[in-house]
């Protein structure tokens, strides 16, 4: 990924960040992370489900022939998580469940 | 209408949705405890089992955020879906270009409006009975005290009230067995909590009422140690329930 494209996402993802019923995100590489969560103490549970989610979606899209894998969205009573890979990068965004997920994935892509 | 006809009623909903809606591949229904309740005729159990596993592992890490309440795979030749209805989870898979107000059509409208017609007219509920319910289970026995060197530590009911509570009940492995062919297992009760008026309770053995003449009275046959635990007399009334 280019210097200019991983710039370019920072801060479409600094302004996500700040709207409203946004909880927080998880972007990671090969190499490095970069997490910003509103509650910090979550930061081991939520990055265990961002991975897990990327780990089932990855099989269940090849083992299912469904293709490359786009994105996944979880809904629980109250959050959303909606992880995609844009570019080399693995996003999982957290959100409450009230917020527009297909505009936000919209403004990253 | 019986599980039986529920069962097959449930996997013509599914065939017929299919129909309506032809972008839709694969779908299946399985309760929160992973039985498959019902699939269309073109998806394998291997398929079934595949994706039950892989739910299982993510409802596991997901208590972070909650119960799960739906789940969407975006993929470049299609898009796999997980929507929970009450205690069932219906899964779609369907092509890429399926409209969402149609998925939304299916998973939120169409297949919840199924589930509650058949259940009206099914004798029993697909969720498990609230407690309250349970208690429908119990009978309330009339106490006669057991005594001497044989009394045991068992108590004695009437075989009917055992052989009707033998039944195994629980809708889904009925409608499980009306899919699979299995044969529903009949578990023998070998446990009964006895509760008293004044709330006394205990869990306890039981078997079948061995005098002939005490038969058909609706009487529970109770060790003399144990009456004076639960602090009853012979004529008192109890309320049974098999564990």
């Amino acid at each position: 990924m280019t210097k200019n494209k991983n710039e370019n996402l920072q801060e479409k993802l600094q302004e996500i960040k700040d709207k409203e019923g946004i909880i927080g995100y998880i972007l990671r590489d090969e190499k490095s992370a970069s997490i910003d969560l509103k509650d910090p103490k979550k930061i081991i549970e939520y990055a265990m489900l961002s991975s897990t989610a990327f780990d089932v979606g990855l099989n269940i899209s090849e083992d299912l022939q469904m293709g490359e894998l786009e994105t996944i969205l979880l809904e629980s009573e109250e959050t959303k998580l909606l992880s995609m890979n844009i570019d080399e990068q693995r996003l999982s965004l957290f959100m409450e469940k009230n917020v527009n997920h297909e505009k936000i994935y919209k403004e990253l892509t | 209408m019986n599980r039986d006809l529920y069962a097959i009623a449930l996997n013509n909903a599914l065939k017929e949705i299919k129909k309506a809606y032809p972008e839709i591949h694969h779908s299946f229904i399985f309760s929160n405890e992973s039985n498959i309740i019902a699939a269309d005729t073109e998806t394998d159990q291997e398929t079934m089992t595949y994706i039950l596993e892989s739910f299982e592992t993510l409802k596991e890490d997901s208590k972070a955020i909650g119960n799960i309440k739906s789940f969407q795979l975006v993929g470049k030749n299609g898009k796999i879906m997980l929507v929970n209805i009450d205690d069932m989870n219906l899964v779609l898979k369907t092509s890429k270009n399926m409209d969402n107000t149609h998925i939304y059509s299916v998973t939120n409208i169409i297949l919840p409006t199924i589930l509650k017609t058949l259940e009206a007219f099914t004798p029993t509920h697909l969720q498990p009975a609230p407690p309250e319910q349970k208690e429908t289970n119990h009978k309330e026995l009339e106490v006669d005290t057991l005594s001497g060197f044989f009394a045991g530590d068992s108590v004695q009911i009437d075989t009917e009230i055992l052989t009707a509570w033998n039944i195994n009940d629980d809708p889904r492995e009925r409608v499980r067995a009306a899919l699979t062919g299995e044969k529903i297992v009949q578990e023998p009760v070998e446990n009964v909590k006895i509760e008293t008026l004044d709330g006394n309770s205990t869990l306890c053995k039981v078997k079948e009422i061995d005098d002939q003449k005490l038969k058909g009275k609706n009487i529970i046959r109770i060790p003399e140690k144990l009456c004076k635990n639960l602090e009853i007399n012979k004529g008192d009334l109890v309320k049974v329930q098999p564990m």
